[in-house]
């Protein structure tokens, strides 16, 4: 299921090919040539996860279906119902659901003991210094739903947290919604990427993301693998993430968890029931400089892989270090040009520099907009050399906005 | 005077990936090339044919986008950079970087085939896909078809579209395997990154 908004077309397309697979795209809008594709695409109510199910499942009686896989915390749930109602492999929907509801996910992560920051639910409606009354600062407010760290901010005192609970309320823009109030973890942020099969979580990397996440906002920027942690805290990152699996009831295909450590050991952040987002997964091959078979292996090509019981050539990364930086929103503005591309792609290790903003696109900075202008790839012997080469390409570009 | 040459990489997937120089590199039309040998000539399709440990079977040169098809399993992050240095090296030589084809002797079959598949292909383009793809504010353009491959250019809509390749490979593809069975591949030259319009954008999550 390709929401139209993915920026994982590409590679979840390829990566069916290259396994020689036949695709249907489901998508919540149709494709201008949908009536020309009558088994290869359908346009399913993506939003109405219920009403999609049944729609696929009348799909299904005409163009048999042998996996679904979902490629966002949307369509995660989507696909569980489909496999339920097809008897296909696939999540448990109460599963998928706790993955997308923040606060679901964490009574359950708390429940199972999974250590998370406390928390609490509030609606956006209430009064901000009636509920500030029963904060402790440093905290981060949190939506219920939205992606991509969009409307995180952190509040360290009363009119800080008043001004983030309006802000997030505007984001928001839903009548009577709720939203989360965690306890500020302090630490340093890592990313576990995973494939849960039958029930065990198969860790395929582990990323350091060396900028800090201290707020007041949360933009993601640098991921680089193989973490720097010391082995035996990666086991209890990985411990970590492998309880919230559990508790939260997930039984197959991808996972993507931010966890934080610190003196009192890790903490579950956040786990999604889906592959890393946008452009990240390009950063990530499996098998390759291995013993032939499955060399350069892509993250879509293992999960549709494993989604269809195919044999997986190797769940193992290469050997060298890799990083991603997903680009920071230069300001606000219509983008109307983008300057030192081919400089920063001659930045040695580099090895590519996507720009996937358009001209005349307007940039929204966080918290309000979380759509990243573009990606820079970085591969080196170590992740420090990894590091530095995003760093020194990124500075070569030079975003013009008017 | 030297003019700055910018070249952007754009894989498509593992053996295929699109370089958008930012200056001309052939002005006539599309040029497709199989093997070293039919490189003859062309320097930039020599330098990129005798990358060591590349296995290019395939170069297509049109305007300014050059497709280059691999066989090695080497990413293209890797590679692209050998690729990126044999195009700035020979475009900015004094010699023109691709020649002209050599015009096909007389009686020899395959141009005559590919004249008539693009005949076809153009009437699946005309009355079918396009009339379709304009209800997004978009088009295809037939660019050619060499040796049985269609090579097109999105536009409009489909230009830097998240859903360019579900169009390309659920819905061209297959009506062309239907209708044009004859057409053994299809080729998108389209630069994505200079879309203005995208019909479909994507935002991450």
């Amino acid at each position: 299921m390709l929401p139209t908004t993915t920026y994982r077309t590409t590679a979840f397309v390829e990566a069916a090919r290259q396994i020689g697979v036949e695709l249907t795209v489901a998508s919540e809008e149709p494709s201008a040539l949908q009536a020309t594709s009558l088994g290869g695409l359908v346009t399913l109510p993506l939003q109405d996860p219920q009403r999609a199910a049944t729609e696929a499942f009348l799909f299904a009686k005409k163009y048999p279906v042998a996996a679904v896989v979902g490629v966002d915390d949307d369509t995660a749930i989507v696909a569980a119902l489909i496999a339920q109602r097809l008897g296909l492999k696939g999540n448990p929907v109460h599963a998928m659901q706790a993955a997308r509801d923040k606060h679901q996910q964490r009574e359950l992560l708390a429940q199972a003991g999974v250590p998370i920051p406390r928390f609490m639910l509030r609606r956006l409606d209430e009064d901000p210094a009636a509920i500030a009354r029963s904060v402790t600062f440093p905290c981060v407010v949190k939506p219920l739903r939205l992606s991509a760290s969009r409307g995180v901010m952190r509040a360290d005192n009363v009119q800080g947290f008043s001004n983030a609970q309006k802000r997030l309320d505007a984001i928001v823009c839903e009548p009577e919604a709720s939203f989360l109030i965690e306890e500020f973890i302090p630490g340093y942020e890592v990313a576990l990427e995973g494939l849960v099969v039958n029930r065990r979580l198969h860790v395929l990397a582990i990323f350091d993301k060396p900028d800090p996440l201290d707020g007041p906002f949360f933009e993601e920027t640098i991921y680089v693998t193989p973490s720097t942690v010391p082995a035996g805290l990666q086991s209890s990152i990985t411990d970590c993430a492998d309880r919230a699996v559990r508790a939260l009831g997930i039984t197959e295909g991808p996972v993507h968890a931010e966890l934080r450590y610190n003196e009192n050991g890790p903490w579950l952040i956040e786990l999604a029931a889906r592959p890393i987002g946008g452009r990240c997964s390009a950063v990530l091959r499996f098998g390759a400089g291995g013993l032939g078979s499955g060399a350069g292996v892509t993250l879509e090509e293992i999960i549709l892989r494993h989604a269809l019981g195919m044999p997986i050539p190797s769940l193992q990364r290469e050997r060298q270090a890799a990083g991603v930086m997903m680009i920071p929103i230069p300001g606000a503005g219509t983008l109307k040009d983008v300057r030192g591309i081919a400089e920063a792609k001659a930045v040695p290790l580099i090895e590519d520099v996507q720009i996937t903003a358009h001209p005349g696109e307007r940039l929204i900075p966080f918290p309000e907009g979380s759509r990243y202008p573009g990606f820079i790839f970085a591969r080196g012997e170590t992740p420090a050399v990894v590091e530095a080469a995003l760093r020194d390409a990124h500075r070569r570009l030079e975003f013009v906005l008017v | 005077m030297t003019e700055e040459i910018r070249i952007t990489a754009e894989p498509i997937d593992t053996q295929r990936c699109k370089f958008v120089v930012s200056v001309p590199v052939w002005a006539g039309g599309v040029r497709r090339f199989t093997g070293a040998d039919e490189a003859k000539g062309s320097p930039l399709a020599e330098a990129i044919f005798a990358i060591p440990g590349l296995a290019v079977s395939e170069l297509i040169v049109s305007g300014n986008i050059i497709t280059v098809v691999k066989q090695s399993t080497a990413p293209w992050q890797a590679a692209g950079r050998a690729v990126g240095n044999a195009i700035r090296s020979t475009v900015t030589a004094d010699v023109p970087a691709v020649t002209a084809a050599p015009k096909p002797a007389s009686g020899e079959g395959s141009a005559v085939t590919d004249d008539a598949l693009y005949e076809q292909v153009a009437k699946v383009f005309d009355e079918q896909v396009n009339p379709m793809v304009a209800r997004h504010g978009g088009r295809v353009e037939l660019i050619d078809v060499q040796d049985a491959v269609v090579m097109l250019r999105m536009g409009g809509g489909c230009q830097g579209c998240g859903m360019a390749d579900v169009t390309l490979r659920q819905g061209i593809e297959g009506m062309l395997a239907q209708l044009v069975p004859a057409v053994r591949g299809i080729v998108d030259i389209t630069d994505h990154t200079s879309g203005a319009n995208p019909y479909f954008q994507a935002a991450k999550k």
